[in-house]
């Protein structure tokens, strides 16, 4: 800084090394457990060096808890997000910000209120929706006796019965995370700070706004894309209320669910080995993604209209 | 052409083949229909060999089990599927749940169901406490499946340590029992606390000694039902278990650790749990153990146990072929064959006489003697208004809130009477809201 | 130059067909799985029905009056505040300190932030899992730790020790969040500011209170309201993972309460008139945060 203050340094220093070792320790512990054969991992105290059973352990948990098959649902529930959120988002947001049209502002807060309600105030009706996503439409039908309508119109008898069960879907995992305009939200600050030169540039060029979109404003939103990537991915791979809610199917639960099944209950053995060998592996994913990407995830946190 | 023309679209399409999918004949082959149950684990492989042994019977149905989770978990997608009008043709629910089930309109009475289709089912041949959990106006609504009683497991060698030749039948005794075996040092603690302990401690506690736990007969005279457990020595009994959980005669297993570990390590002595333990305790105990009836107060006449566990429903808005493939697996199920190659296979007891009477003869019980102490006290004397079950709505909300005001007694946060006063008084509330939602149903 | 209507740029298109094809991706699915649940959530809430939706019978504020009468659901409230409250004060302060620290050290400042950046990656309910094993009085090491200095640590027969344990994982989790924001704000204090004030004799602690800290006030309140809503929704991982909402409730928070009453109790009246309570506290920190935070976006709700 301005002056020298060696000893202040030192305690920050040593501060640091607390948070360090705060982060730190529980993971180390975490694998010393993960590494233990049943029996040992229930001696107390805890022994501090590892075991050599990580492998075996995270074996057991592969195959126990058909962790493959978690581990690639996860993937694709969080790749599903990442993709899906930010591709809507980017149409919408574009729609509200270069767009002067009647139901502009509608849409706008339309969008807005989606930010009020995470999913856990709304979950149970969401499974509902979910299980027949048809429903409202076939309540729209039966209103309307689109039926009888038919009847009379054509004089033969029809039994319009739609339904479109999405429940242990992919879909049905994925949409209602999407379903939210935080997304929106980033890119439309964004948007309104790209300089206005740019579009007007466009327009005397006779480009289609869609041309400009493609070529001029989404070049420009890479490091925003980015940053959004990183954060979509690791809420889609950490979700767990409504996949714990959603999917009854075993094979088409999430990676972070399959580990909740691993945690023992009053009426299981104690296998904290195999749960916490379980649990780093879970956490392996989206700690690589952050270590990797730091920088774009840090400016994405906080850089979001300069 | 925009994305999202095309997505549009795309939608579309998917949805129409979806409708026209639904639309189309099924081909001429075995009815098949789904068994939603909640059992995991080793029990799952036995399902599933049993569902195997079915579908290998006979060709004209298929059943295909499929484990859904826990009893909650099986319930809220029952629910769930049945409002998307897809619910399965058989669900397994816990016993807990038979009132919300029965007055739902959403299931087919199984003694109904079975009847018309002309299977002869001795429905008065079912062993009493399970029938009378079970029945609505003299007729099984629902199939029992596996049910269980809970009984007393102890460890042979500390008992003999400490003089006794096994647990005394009274609960005075027994507590003198262990807090000997603890004053001798011989174990760390005289028993554990099961995870369902309002059952086998306090809901049979209250059966066994012909107690009542509510008005109305327990629920099955009327919705207008109210509790009253916090009048008699339930609440003593809580006095009792809080006093041996302070002297640490009693253990807390708590979050992680599985209170069947504590007993069959050898760590505590006895362990009031369902008969339906004897699959993990004979593979697990490292012990010389053995079982007998839970115990009773002094100076009183024991009467049966109840059932715990689940039975299996048939949900409404099925195909008629899907009936008839529902209503041949509850015959086979109900078969004393069955019955009793499902209870050798997993410690739950038999549901009708025959099929005990069966097993008797096979010697199966000489040879597994604890196996039968289960269905002895359920057939133990004539079920009174006290001891034929539980018909109460929102049975496992009242029963939760129950645990939550026990729990304050464990903290020492309230005494027995008065936190068994507030779970009455909690119980109650939710007992009126499920009477004034169903008035005149019952 | 002033824009003729808010959020809309200068330079813009004029067309009506396009933006509403634009929109229409994410208005229908906000439609099936945003707008047409809630809605249902809100009218469940009127309503006290069976669960299998068969026997309906509307109660108007029934379930709401017997909720503010609920003894047990003034005690969620309690919890939730209880907990919010200190898990805010708690994360704030740590992310302060750390932030503090790793502004006035320069070497191995990025190695520092990226560890202390790694919780962020991890699911809470992995985050819950940890403690709960390394805080289990019967296995836990950090339990061992405890009883050996002499505290009788029980979090499943002592409401606050539970209650400490899930502060303890919750901020554990969300420090490294507030942490990041925190730093950057006091990287972005200008350094003529800091300068003039050593010039003046004042020393780095000095320099951070009157200078640093005031700085950091718009920052801090928006982090107050981040750990607000981090508190109120997304605890429920780690209360299912660790605690259940126990012992005798000590730790039953609004959002583990909801489901609860829905899931396992199958009281939907009152579990989506509790959703009805959460919905609109939300809305309100939502409106507080898009008001006075204009300018910062939130990704977690």
């Amino acid at each position: 800084m301005v002056e020298r203050a060696p000893v202040l340094d030192a305690v920050c220093h040593a501060i640091l090394l607390v948070g360090v070792a705060c982060v730190c320790v529980p993971l180390y512990l975490a694998f010393v457990a993960g590494s233990l054969t049943i029996g040992e991992v229930q001696q107390v105290p805890l022994p501090w060096l590892p075991g050599d059973q990580f492998v075996q352990n995270l074996r057991t948990a592969w195959t126990q808890a058909n962790f493959g098959r978690l581990f690639l649902n996860s993937f694709i529930v969080a790749l599903g997000i990442t993709v899906g959120k930010i591709a809507v988002s980017l149409l919408s947001a574009f729609a509200i910000t270069y767009f002067r049209f009647r139901f502009r502002m509608t849409a706008f807060w339309l969008i807005f209120v989606s930010l009020m309600l995470p999913i856990e105030v709304r979950i149970s009706p969401t499974y509902e929706s979910v299980a027949n996503a048809a429903l409202p439409v076939q309540w729209l039908v039966e209103k309307l006796h689109l039926s009888a309508a038919w009847n009379a119109v054509t004089g033969h008898s029809i039994d319009i019965q739609l339904s479109w069960n999405m429940v242990d879907t992919y879909p049905g995992l994925i949409l209602p995370l999407i379903a939210s305009a935080s997304a929106t939200f980033l890119f439309r600050q964004f948007f309104l700070t790209v300089p206005d030169e740019l579009c007007e540039a466009a327009r005397i060029d006779g480009a289609s706004p869609m041309h400009f979109f493609w070529t001029i404003l989404l070049p420009l939103s890479r490091s925003n894309i980015a940053a959004l990537a990183i954060i979509l991915f690791l809420y889609g791979w950490n979700q767990y209320l409504w996949p714990l809610l959603f999917t009854t199917d075993k094979d088409m639960a999430t990676a972070v669910i399959g580990l909740k099944h691993l945690i023992p209950r009053a009426d299981s053995q104690p296998a904290w080995n195999v749960a916490m060998s379980a649990a780093l592996l879970t956490m392996l994913p989206p700690i690589l993604v952050v270590v990797a990407l730091q920088r774009s995830f840090v400016k994405g946190l906080v850089d979001s209209s300069k | 052409m925009n994305l999202d023309r095309r997505s549009t679209l795309a939608t579309l399409a998917i949805s129409s083949a979806l409708w026209l999918a639904s639309a189309m004949p099924a081909a001429a082959q075995p009815v098949q229909v789904q068994w939603w149950h909640a059992m995991g684990g080793a029990l799952g492989e036995r399902v599933d060999e049993l569902v195997k042994k079915f579908n290998a019977s006979q060709q004209k149905y298929v059943v295909v089990a499929v484990n859904k989770g826990n009893y909650d978990e099986v319930i809220n997608g029952t629910i769930a599927a049945y409002r998307a009008k897809r619910a399965p043709a058989l669900v397994q629910i816990y016993e807990r749940g038979f009132m919300t089930m029965l007055l739902s309109d959403a299931t087919m009475p199984v003694q109904d169901l079975l009847d018309q289709r002309g299977y002869k089912v001795d429905w008065a041949d079912f062993v009493k406490p399970v029938a009378g959990f079970y029945s609505y106006k003299g007729k099984l609504m629902t199939m029992p499946f596996n049910s269980s009683s809970p009984i007393l497991w102890y460890n042979k060698a500390h008992f003999e340590k400490a003089g006794f030749a096994k647990p005394a039948e009274t609960w005075q005794e027994l507590e003198k029992q262990l807090y000997a075996i603890k004053q001798k040092g011989i174990s760390a603690c005289g028993s554990v606390l099961a995870g369902d302990y309002h059952w086998s401690l306090l809901e049979n506690y209250s059966a066994i000694n012909d107690l009542p736990y509510a008005t109305k007969a327990n629920g099955y005279q009327g919705l207008d039902t109210e509790f009253t457990y916090n009048k008699t020595s339930v609440v003593s009994q809580i006095g009792r278990i809080k006093k041996w959980i302070d002297d640490g005669v009693m253990q807390i297993a708590g979050q992680g650790l599985s209170p069947e570990q504590l007993f069959t390590s050898g760590k505590c002595s006895t362990f009031f749990a369902s008969t339906a333990a004897h699959s993990g305790i004979e593979r697990e105990a490292k012990i010389d153990w053995s079982a007998t009836y839970l115990p009773w107060e002094e100076g009183k006449q024991p009467k049966n146990s109840t059932i715990g566990g689940a039975s299996l429903w048939v949900m409404k808005g099925q195909k008629p072929a899907e009936y008839e493939a529902a209503a041949a697996f509850l015959d086979y199920l109900a078969k004393p064959e069955t019955q009793v190659w499902w209870l050798k296979a997993t410690g739950y007891v038999p549901l009708t006489n025959k099929a005990y009477q069966m097993a008797k003869s096979e010697g199966y019980y000489k040879d597994h003697p604890t196996r039968e102490i289960a269905i002895l006290q359920l057939t133990r004397g004539t079920p009174t208004a006290n001891s034929t079950g539980f018909h109460f709505g929102n049975f496992t909300q009242t029963m939760m809130a129950q645990r939550d005001e026990f729990e304050n007694v464990v903290a020492g946060k309230k005494t027995p009477q008065v936190a068994m006063d507030d779970a009455v008084k909690r119980g109650n509330e939710i007992l009126r809201q499920y009477e004034k939602l169903n008035k005149g149903r019952y | 130059m002033a824009k003729p209507e808010a959020g809309l740029k200068r330079a813009h298109f004029k067309d009506v067909r396009l933006p509403v094809l634009l929109l229409l991706p994410q208005l229908a699915i906000l439609l099936f799985f945003f707008f047409i649940p809630s809605f249902r959530a809100l009218g469940q809430a009127f309503f006290l029905s069976d669960p299998f939706g068969n026997t309906v019978h509307f109660v108007g504020f029934d379930n709401f009056a017997q909720l503010l009468q609920s003894e047990t659901y003034h005690e969620s409230v309690k919890v939730t505040v209880v907990f919010t409250v200190l898990q805010n004060l708690l994360t704030i302060a740590v992310a302060l300190v750390l932030a503090f620290a790793s502004d006035r050290v320069i070497r191995g400042r990025g190695l520092y932030k990226a560890i202390i950046l790694l919780p962020y990656a991890i699911a809470p309910v992995i985050a819950g899992i940890l403690w709960a094993f390394l805080f289990n009085p019967a296995v836990g090491p950090l339990a061992h730790v405890l009883h050996a200095i002499g505290f009788a640590w029980d979090p499943n027969r002592v409401g606050s020790d539970a209650m400490i344990l899930v502060i303890l994982a919750a901020s554990w989790k969300h420090v490294c969040y507030d942490y990041i924001f925190l730093l950057a704000g006091l990287l972005a204090v200008p350094s003529s500011l800091l300068e003039a004030a050593a010039v003046d004799g004042a020393g780095p602690l000095k320099r951070f209170f009157s200078i640093g800290l005031p700085l950091l006030m718009p920052t801090m309140f928006f982090l107050a309201v981040m750990n607000f809503v981090y508190g109120f929704f997304e605890i429920f991982a780690i209360v299912d993972a660790v605690t259940q909402g126990g012992p005798a409730g000590a730790t039953n928070v609004l959002v583990f309460k909801v489901y609860i009453d829905g899931f396992v109790n199958l009281d939907l009246g009152s579990s989506a008139a509790q959703s009805v309570i959460l919905m609109i506290f939300a809305l309100f920190m939502t409106l507080l945060q898009f008001r006075y935070v204009e300018r910062r976006v939130s990704y977690d709700v």
